[in-house]
Parts: C-alpha cells; structure tokens; sequence
C-alpha cells in the first residue's frame, strides 16, 4: 500500500535523449549531489594546507609577476595597448587559469572517481562539472585580486562596459563545459587524453592572448591569420574580457561570431557524445 | 499489485579479451555515433535463446535475454553460482551498466547498496562524508539532516563525528557507512551479499533491515550466496545460471533447484585396485557420502534438514577378518566434531557384521548423520580401519568433504546469524506454567 494517491510511473533508463539535453535536467534535479561533490573537491583541497584558500591568490598573483619580471628583464614589451601591462596580464592569468585548472581537474575526475562511478548510478556529467565549479570558484575568488591591481595602476576602468564582463565569463564556462564533456569521457576509456591534456595546455597558453595582448600580434598577423587566430574562444574571451574592462582593442566581428559558433559547436556535441559514452562508461573506464 | 521493476529482454555482453579491442579513438567515437543512429548488425541475434555457450564471436554475454517483473513489496532472492550474471543484473537496475539489448524499467526511487561506503573520502570528517554519501546515494539534504541524528546514534561514532575518516578504525567506518545506507528509503532498493561480509552483528543489522524494508512496502532485491536469508527473507526467488533464468518461483523451491542442479564438491571417492589404499587384510575401494533420503546419486552438497550418509567399500583379501570401521568429522578449521564406530554400544541398532569374521569379497559399512546436527558449513570426513575400536590399519584423513546447506528449515522464526556452533541439533524444549513460584 503506497500512501501517495499517484504512484510514479513505471521509467525505462535512458529511452531516448539522443541530444543529451535531458541529462541537463538530471543534474538540475541531482544539483545538491553537484554541490556535495564541489564542496569536497574544494575541502579535499585545502586540507592539511597552512595557507589555505591564500594559495587561490598566489597562483593567479604569482604567474602575472614572473612575466612581470620576464618582460621586464628581456626588456621587450608584452603589451600594444596603452593599458598597463600588470592589468593585462593579471586579467590573462585568471581566464587561462579558469580554463587550465578545470579542463585539468574534470579530465580526470571521472577516473579518480572510478570506485564511485562503478558502483552507484548518478548523472556522470556532475563529476566533471564539479572539477569546473572549482576551477570558476578559484577564477572568482582571485577576480578580487583585479580591484588593488587596477587601482594600483591608476587604471581607466570602462564602467560603461564593466556589466558585460558577465556574458563573457559565462562564454568562457561555457565553452569549458564543451571541452571537458568530451575530455573527461574520453579520459575515462583512453588514458592518452590525460597524457596529452599537459602538452595542449602548454601551446594553448601560447596561442591564446594570455601573457600578451591582441594589438601586439594583429598588426603581424595580418587581417586573415587574425580571423583564424581569434576563432580560438580562448583568445576572443580574454581579449572580450580587457576590452570590457580596460577598453583595448576588442576581437573581429567575424572572429567573435566564429569563436561563438565553435563554442556552441563543441558545447552540444559534447553533450551529445556524453550521453552516448555516459551507457558504455561502467564498461570501459 | 503494481508492477515495479520490468525487464524486458534484458542482455548484456561484455568483449572478452583485452580493451584495446576498442581501436582508436576516432574509432569509437565513430561507431558511437553510427550505433546512435543504426543499430548494431551484431545483437541480431541476442535473446533469442541460443541454447549454447555465453561466448559468442568474442563476446561474453553475461545475460541473455532476461524477462522478469517484480511487483511492489516483494523481496526477490537471486540465487546462481558465480559468473551466473548476478551482479551484471543489479547493476542493470542500478543504472550503473545500460543493457545491450533490451530494456530496464523501474518505478519510483531506486537506491542500491552494491558496496557499503561508495564516495567515502577519508580527508573529509565522519559528518562531511555523511553528507557526501547520503547525497550520492540519493538523500537529499533535507532528508539527511532530519535523520542525521538517528544517523550517527546507529552507528554508534559519537565523539569521532569531527575527525577525518581516515583516523577510523575501519569497524567505525563501515559502521558509519551502513547507518547512512540503512536510512536511505527508496521504492526499489538493490542489495548484494558483499554488504554481508562484516562481521556478524553486522550481517544481522543488513539482514533484518532488508526485512523491514519489505515490510513496510519496499521492493527489494537481494543477491545472496547465503540461501539461508534468502529462505526466510524473500517471498520469492529466482536462480540464474550462464546468465539465463533458469527458475522463478518461491525461494524454497528456488533453493532446492539450486541446490539439486549445482554441480558441487564430489561426493564420492574412489579407487583403482592398484592405488588403493589397503593394508595386508583389507583393501577401501570407495569412500562416499550423500544426502541419504532421495536419490542414490553421490554429492557434496547437502540439506541441513535431510541425514547425510556416509559409506565405505572396502575388500577383505584374506577369510576370517574381523574389521571395525570408524568415522571422524572435523570441521572447516580441523576441529574434531565427532569420531564413531560400528561398535554396537556406540550405535542405535546392532551392526550385524560388527564383530564377525568375514570371508574374502567386497563390504560396505555406512553410517547416517541425522538431519538437523550439523551447522550449515563445510565437513572434513576421515575413514579409519581396523580390528577393534581404536585400531587404525587404514587411515584416511580427510579423505572427503561436503558442505551442509541452510535450507532454512530452522530459521523460520530467526534470520540471523548461525555461524560460530559447530553443530545445530535439533533439541527438546519444554515450557509450562508453574504452579507456585520457584521457592527461594
């Protein structure tokens, strides 16, 4: 005798769904487990640890100073904007880190999580999710580092356009749930992923704006290798980020709306390729 | 009654051999797609009850083709050797494997207990990890923080609530981690018998909260090895072998089907003329024992509620020989259970050949345990030889073993534990009412 007037219906796993959007809604119904899994990353991570959540400032802080000082030293210029450079860089380092450290963390997460994974069922899609959840957590706390580095620098804040820097960063997550969806399910059945995660990171660093600025490269790039080198969203996000916040050169028409398709690209094909390696991922992890 | 768990012609293979079968990267996520939209050419054939092997083209088909149905508040047993696809099947219902074929259908909340503390991390304190596995197994926090307190009392931790769980013993840990899972109350709830291998307090808590839980209008569904709790837990039961089901129906019947075609530990040894063992007199030709009321077919496996027989067949090679047989039982740790002769002051009735010369042929002497005597456990069974009582010209040690199956026949009103005893005799119990009361 069931004391509910409506007994709930009888519900074959996984019918359907073949766009992978109903998973969006299991993990809006799971969003505490979301929330548990985040809240142990970010305890695991600062257990045994005396400086604690400092260590999310002395990251973003300490790589903006070495290319500080790298500059500094080689005596080149980093930066073509008129924008002081401590503000460029900074602004670099925390996207690259948003992206870096959760691309990093979710590629992994389903794997470590093998013995969880194995033996109860849960909307996978929230492991590597929490991964990012960290990676913005970290990105958000060491934004507060922004307000003395800009006032520090004197620094013209555009406060006309400051609200945009929203949409940009939810851009930026965005197309980090893209990646990661693929990453972390196909880490879970082929490890090279993991191995090779390090060395793309490497050259993304690289090939994206993060230790210099668009203007120092578009006048060698030229208008057509421009178009290609922006359609990477990295680069259109954290050149988006300094026009928002600094007013420096902001990325092409054309190389934004390309940047966005691929985003929009790698986001539903990744959710898609989710569900489809989601059936299999008990099997082959 | 309401249907609440379907399977509709369930299979699950599984490729046999290493995993690089999968090829490349962009292989796989190839084929994904092409399955996504075409079926794979290769399952034709699954489910239609190819009588044969479970290896097919390089698969292992794990199920095959599972019909089953089970309705609200019933606690289904699963019976079946290992590799029968016990577990493949919970983990179906779980959702944590999907099915090759077919399809997995479930009403309500399902919570499963596949392992006792899944997600437990030991950097994270004993209330975090309440926390942390209560939400993975589906609690939410609400539910969690109204029964954190009943949480934490059951698993008696009190004061190491605050400490990571890695400074816990790990009797504290499972504890913990059993509480949490014993207050998950879900529609359908998926145990298997790994939650068993605590320790016996343990075993008893799972036990008796599975029968609560069928109580109060849960479906529940529980692997076991232990036919005992599945004899008295369940309402009904079925037996897979080779990931086929074979029998569904109540779990007595289950559990004698089980237990008559499961081919076990042979019950009988036997001997060539050349290498057997004998002495100048006499020379054992077999050894056996069996469940002695139906079938005269030998086997190590037996009914706790059925007299075990065992017999020797021995040669007298020379007239005249008198020959006393002796039996020893020891138990799974060498312990002497019993040691018997067919010295008539030692039977029930008068051996008639105890004591007489025999003349040369072939004799068999045999001995009947009653039903109800032993515990359900593995026996170790030595034969001795010889003219008197006490004589050991052939000895034979160990020289068999049977395992005694718990059939339930006296747990009808007791599911819990019984190991420990040695022997479980069946004993004369009396109770009255008194007249006065006993005088001080």
């Amino acid at each position: 005798m069931s004391s509910e007037p409506i007994p709930p219906p009888l519900r074959y796993y996984g019918a359907g769904d073949p766009l992978g959007l109903e998973q969006i809604g299991e993990v809006w119904q799971r969003r505490e487990l979301l929330f548990r899994f985040f809240q142990r990353d970010l305890l695991i991570r600062y257990r045994q640890v005396v400086v604690g959540i400092l260590w999310v400032l002395v990251q973003p802080l300490l790589g903006a100073l070495i290319f500080m000082g790298l500059f500094f030293v080689l005596g080149t210029k980093a930066s073509g904007s008129n924008a002081a450079y401590p503000n460029v860089v900074l602004i670099g380092m925390l996207c690259w880190q948003l992206v870096s450290n959760s691309l990093r963390d979710a590629t992994g997460s389903l794997v470590n999580y093998r013995h969880v994974v194995t033996k109860i069922y849960f909307p996978r899609l929230l492991l590597p999710l929490a991964g990012l959840m960290c990676a913005v957590f970290d990105f958000l706390v060491g934004c507060t580092l922004l307000i003395p580095t800009l006032y520090l620098t004197g620094a013209s804040v555009q406060w006309s356009t400051v609200w945009l820097c929203i949409p940009i960063i939810a851009w930026m997550i965005l197309f980090c749930i893209g990646c990661i969806a693929w990453l972390s399910s196909l880490n879970a059945m082929y490890r090279d992923v993991g191995y090779a995660l390090p060395f793309a990171l490497q050259l993304g660093m690289f090939v994206s704006p993060v230790v210099y600025d668009l203007e120092r490269v578009s006048t060698s790039l030229g208008p057509h290798w421009q178009m290609l080198y922006e359609a990477n969203p990295i680069a259109s996000c954290i050149s988006s980020l300094r026009w928002a916040i600094l007013g420096t050169q902001p990325p092409s028409g054309l190389g934004l709306i390309t940047s966005l398709l691929i985003t929009a690209v790698l986001l539903f094909s990744g959710l898609a390729w989710f569900r489809v390696a989601d059936r299999q991922l008990a099997d082959r992890i | 009654m309401m249907q609440t768990v379907h399977l509709d012609n369930v299979s699950k293979r599984f490729r046999l051999g290493a995993s690089n079968e999968y090829g490349r990267i962009t292989e796989a996520i190839a084929g994904a797609f092409k399955r996504w939209v075409a079926p794979d050419p290769s399952l034709a054939h699954a489910g239609n009850g190819v009588p044969n092997s479970q290896i097919r083209n390089g698969w292992f088909w794990a199920l095959d083709g599972l019909q089953l149905e089970v309705q609200q508040g019933e606690i289904l047993g699963i019976v079946g050797k290992n590799g029968a696809g016990k577990s493949t099947l919970l983990k179906l219902l779980a959702r944590i494997i999907t099915p090759t074929t077919g399809r997995v259908g479930v009403r309500g909340r399902v919570g499963s207990l596949l392992e006792v503390g899944t997600g437990f991390h030991p950097e994270l304190t004993g209330r975090e990890n309440v926390y942390l596995n209560g939400s993975i197994l589906g609690m939410s926090r609400r539910d969690i923080k109204a029964r954190f307190d009943r949480i934490v009392d059951f698993a008696e931790i009190g004061p190491f609530l605050d400490t990571p769980v890695k400074r816990y013993s790990s009797g504290m840990a499972v504890r913990l981690a059993f509480s949490v899972a014993a207050y998950l109350e879900p529609d359908v709830l998926i145990v298997d018998e790994v939650l068993a291998v605590g320790d016996q307090a343990f075993q008893q808590k799972c036990i008796l909260k599975a029968k609560e839980l069928g109580e109060q209008g849960r479906t529940v569904l529980l692997v076991s090895h232990n036919l005992a709790s599945v004899a008295n837990l369940c309402t009904r039961a079925v037996y897979l072998r080779e990931g086929r089901l074979i029998l569904d129906s109540s779990p007595s019947t289950v559990i004698e089907e089980y237990l008559r075609s499961s081919v076990g530990v042979s019950g009988i040894k036997r001997w060539e003329q050349d290498d057997a063992p004998k002495s100048s007199r006499l020379r054992v030709r077999e050894v056996s024992v069996q469940s002695s009321s139906d079938s005269d077919e030998a086997g190590g496996e037996m009914d706790i509620d059925r007299p075990i027989r065992i017999a020797v067949a021995f040669e007298v090679l020379e007239d005249n020989a008198i020959v006393t047989s002796s039996l020893r039982l020891k138990d799974e740790s060498a312990v002497n259970i019993l040691w018997s002769t067919n010295a008539t002051s030692m039977c029930q009735r008068p051996d008639p050949l105890y004591g007489k010369p025999l003349s040369k042929g072939l004799y068999q002497t045999a001995c009947t345990l009653p039903s109800n005597f032993l515990n359900d456990s593995r026996y170790f069974i030595s034969i001795a030889l010889g003219e008197k009582p006490g004589d050991a010209e052939i000895e034979l040690d160990s020289v068999l073993s049977f395992v005694v199956h718990d059939t339930g026949a006296m747990r009808k009103e007791y599911a819990g534990n019984w190991s420990g005893p040695i022997i479980r005799p069946r004993l004369d119990w009396y109770s009255q009412p008194m007249e006065c009361p006993p005088s001080a």
